[in-house]
């Protein structure tokens, strides 16, 4: 069958489920804000992507309900004896969803697809110098140093089938133009492909053959990307999707106050910061200081730290449900420092007292850049942060703009302070000491997200100790010392974890995991 | 005839090359592509590969010329997005925008006329005074409040109608049609009120203020005195000399209707052109945005030539210059 021939027989299918009207209670209709881009698992490392795909391919490991790494193709692992290195043992008696078996040959093959020049997820193998298969269910991932989380950095590296993607000409991730790949899927998971119409509709079925028990009871599961807010929630309301996600902060009440829905709360792995222009010679936005950057100043720092009032911010922009973060990565995310939980209280006067002492006693003017469709409530964040700091004397200029073209500006140094929020993909603290807090340096890829290159002698020798130490105590220690270190710097101003916020229909069961990823496989309709 | 249709086809080309050229000025304060391209974790490097590769390191004569040399030989590109060639893209989101708009102008058309006739012709009755309060309200609302509006009574409160999407639409050939079935039809009627508001208003209006002129011109104070029906006086005589320049103004605005049925179609999820492009500006889509532009300059011309052609037909003064 077509795709076209498919999409019509499942918009018939869905049409008489409407008719219906509840008869076949196991269809699950669902919305988010962003449809993904493409169905091939290599191709963009954006989170619709990889949150959709993870319901049709599956990785070596997985992350369960509460994000810890589980077996999933692989069913377990182990370091390599004489190398730098782990052996992956795979799990038998695996089908694809065109039948075809799965073996050590599809994740070589995988491996080379994904760390290919034409994919964007290859920097998850930067450590990786060799891959061997050993036999048909033993395949080993050499690394240039010991690299203890690189079954965790992995868990969404999805596999697809060798002879699959040979034979429709999908050896490669499609870059420039679509491939075969693009529109179909042939995976090992719990969900398959019936129909997609990018944009507009996308319907999974269960993978019958999938090797794992199926603890969801959904039949069919149909996805709408859904832009505008207000849409989406008009659109759970009337009762013609079961379930949204992310819906705004100010329409909880809305749905709290229906009977039938649900609002589902968490926090996300997200954390929420300021950031300086470290390196900068003299402020650009300033009417008054123009000469010199203040912000080199780490006293400076401390102040604009001390300005902050995150309980108000949590009071008054986020109804109470933000958490406020101390480090660069919420409580309970691995390498968390627990030594170092204290952020620096909200204290103007003492604010004060620090801009004195750096020699600013009438504080100064610079320019604060924002986005205003990034993060949750962003620019009414960097409104309040803005009145907060000239309440110390620093006199914020604000500016906000879309994201689509923040990142440049940043990359171009076009700011005094500016937002940034942060999500670990690998759910360790490593991950912002290499993205954030490492010096800039493109040749070994690291610090490319400091963009005011935040640099420390300590910090840069610390984080490959970090990266291969295998010991966790001793791995831990050298985390709280470089948490410690970019603490007493203040190299950023953490403010708190953004919130999650799903709304669903009551006879509807789920699990919000942290990384704002939605997986069927732990739906029941009821 | 044929000259003159011509003529206008060839104009049109021009006309498409300066939106081009004006809309890939402006793309470069749209943003970056590159960031919205890959993930986080992606490195410097790769990036400006990338960026290599897809030439946004050329200059912008040379990207433009690009652009319009693959345009001109029929190949439009493939989305950055989702690495679809960007012609099957619109071309599959055509029929929505075009229904919706087409139902839209109807609805205008079918309501305006007979109201603007209604309120001309008792133009001091309360049911005219009322008519034109409620007019005034409907086009001083913006659109998306009044779909959000639509929505939330029609689709929320009520439960009547869909509040997002197509319903059940039928493939035809190459063309997805919502109007043979009657969720189809259930869907579209939200989308095209909300569009249809402001056209229907002006169309009122216009014939209102159109007919009250003829009604005073001398040949309908003739055609009375000589006892001329009233009922053929006014939807013969008079409502014919109103249509002249009532078509004009309706027709151009169409262009409008297509063009800029973007926020109609963002807020009922409308998956038509207006849709795509705004999708694309948020990931700064540059291939789908420029022949998104040039597709609805092209519209935009093609309007106005049948908007020409429509005046021909109904005014019989132009057809003896076109004769000669």
């Amino acid at each position: 069958m077509t795709y076209r021939n498919l999409r019509r027989s499942a918009l018939l299918g869905s049409a008489l489920t409407f008719c219906a009207m509840g008869a076949t209670a196991e269809t699950l209709r669902w919305a988010s804000t962003t449809d993904p881009q493409t169905m091939d698992p290599h191709a963009v490392n954006s989170a619709p992507v990889l949150s959709f795909l993870n319901n049709i391919y599956e990785g070596l490991v997985r992350r369960g309900q509460d994000m810890s790494i589980e077996p999933s193709l692989a069913t377990s692992w182990e370091p390599l004896s004489d190398e730098n290195g782990w052996r992956f043992t795979l799990r038998q008696d695996v089908t694809f969803q065109d039948g075809a078996a799965f073996t050590a040959e599809d994740v070589m093959f995988s491996y080379q697809r994904a760390s290919d020049e034409a994919a964007d997820v290859r920097s998850w193998f930067a450590p990786v110098s060799e891959v061997r298969v050993v036999d048909d269910y033993t395949i080993d991932f050499v690394t240039t140093a010991p690299n203890p989380l690189f079954p965790d950095s992995i868990a969404n590296f999805m596999i697809l089938d060798k002879d699959w993607a040979e034979s429709n000409d999908a050896a490669l991730p499609a870059r420039d133009a679509e491939n075969y790949a693009t529109m179909n899927v042939n995976g090992t998971g719990p969900f398959t492909l019936s129909s997609r119409d990018p944009g507009v509709r996308t319907t999974l079925v269960p993978h019958e053959a999938w090797w794992d028990d199926a603890s969801h009871n959904v039949t069919e599961a149909v996805f709408t990307p859904i832009g505008n807010a207000a849409t989406g929630l008009a659109a759970l309301l009337s009762g013609e999707i079961d379930f949204i996600q992310p819906i705004p902060l100010q329409d909880v009440s809305q749905v709290e106050g229906r009977d039938g829905f649900k609002v589902l709360e968490g926090e996300e792995t997200r954390v929420i910061m300021f950031g300086f222009g470290h390196e900068h010679e003299a402020l650009l936005y300033s009417s008054d200081v123009t000469d010199t950057n203040p912000f080199t100043d780490p006293l400076v720092r401390r102040a604009a730290a001390h300005a902050i009032d995150i309980a108000s911010i949590n009071r008054v922009l986020f109804r109470g449900k933000i958490e406020a973060a101390n480090q660069l990565v919420p409580a309970g995310i691995s390498g968390y420092s627990e030594t170092n939980q204290n952020r620096p209280a909200y204290d103007p006067d003492l604010a004060k007292e620090l801009l004195a002492e750096a020699g600013y006693p009438d504080g100064f003017s610079f320019g604060l850049k924002c986005t205003n469709d990034r993060y949750i409530n962003d620019e009414a964040l960097c409104r309040a942060a803005a009145s907060m700091f000239a309440a110390v004397g620093l006199n914020a200029e604000l500016t906000t703009g879309p994201v689509r073209d923040y990142w440049t500006q940043l990359r171009e140094d076009d700011f005094d302070m500016y937002l940034l929020g942060w999500s670990p993909g690998t759910f360790d603290m490593e991950h912002p000491i290499r993205f954030l807090l490492h010096s800039q340096d493109d040749e070994k890829k690291l610090g490319s997200w400091n963009f005011g290159n935040y640099s420390n002698a300590r910090v840069d020798e610390l984080l490959p100790q970090i990266q291969q130490e295998i010991d966790p105590t001793a791995r831990q220690s050298m985390i709280d010392e470089a948490v410690a270190i970019t603490q007493e710097d203040v190299a950023y101003i953490p403010l708190y974890t953004q919130p999650l916020i799903w709304a669903a229909k009551d006879n509807i069961d789920l699990t919000q995991r942290a990384d704002n990823f939605f997986m069927l496989r732990w739906v029941t309709v009821n | 005839m044929v000259y003159f249709i011509l003529k206008r086809l060839i104009q049109s080309v021009f006309v498409m090359l300066a939106v081009a050229f004006l809309a890939f000025s402006l793309f470069r304060f749209v943003g970056d592509p590159i960031t919205q391209m890959t993930g986080v974790e992606t490195s410097v490097a790769d990036q400006e590969r990338l960026r290599e590769d897809l030439g946004l390191n050329d200059p912008f004569i040379l990207q433009f010329g690009r652009f319009t040399g693959d345009m001109l030989q029929g190949d439009f590109g493939f989305s950055y997005r989702t690495r679809q060639p960007v012609a099957e893209m619109i071309a599959t989101r055509i029929p929505a925008t075009i229904e919706l708009g087409v139902v839209a102008l109807l609805i205008s058309l079918l309501v305006g006329v007979p109201a603007g006739v209604f309120t001309a012709l008792r133009p001091r009755g309360i049911a005219t005074q009322a008519i034109l309060m409620t007019t005034l309200v409907g086009v001083s609302i913006p659109t998306f409040v009044i779909g959000i509006m639509l929505i939330f009574i029609f689709g929320v409160q009520l439960g009547w109608l869909p509040t997002f999407g197509r319903g059940g639409t039928v493939q035809i050939g190459n063309w997805e049609s919502s109007l043979f079935t009657i969720e189809g039809w259930r869907a579209l009627l939200l989308p095209a009120i909300t569009l249809g508001v402001y056209q229907l208003t002006l169309t009122m209006r216009l014939v209102r203020a159109e007919m009250m002129e003829v009604m005073r011109s001398d040949y309908i104070r003739f055609a009375m005195a000589r006892g001329v029906p009233m009922r053929k006086l006014h939807y013969k005589h008079a409502l014919a000399n109103t249509m002249v320049p009532v078509i004009t103004i309706i027709g151009l605005q169409f262009g409008g209707v297509i063009a800029f049925s973007i926020v109609t179609e963002s807020v009922f999820q409308w998956p038509g052109m207006g849709l795509l492009f705004l999708e694309s500006i948020r990931f700064v889509d540059i291939p789908v945005m420029g022949v998104y532009l040039v597709v609805i300059a092209f519209f935009f011309v093609l309007v106005n030539l049948i908007v020409d052609l429509l005046y021909v037909a109904i005014d019989p003064r132009l057809r003896v210059k076109d004769v000669s």
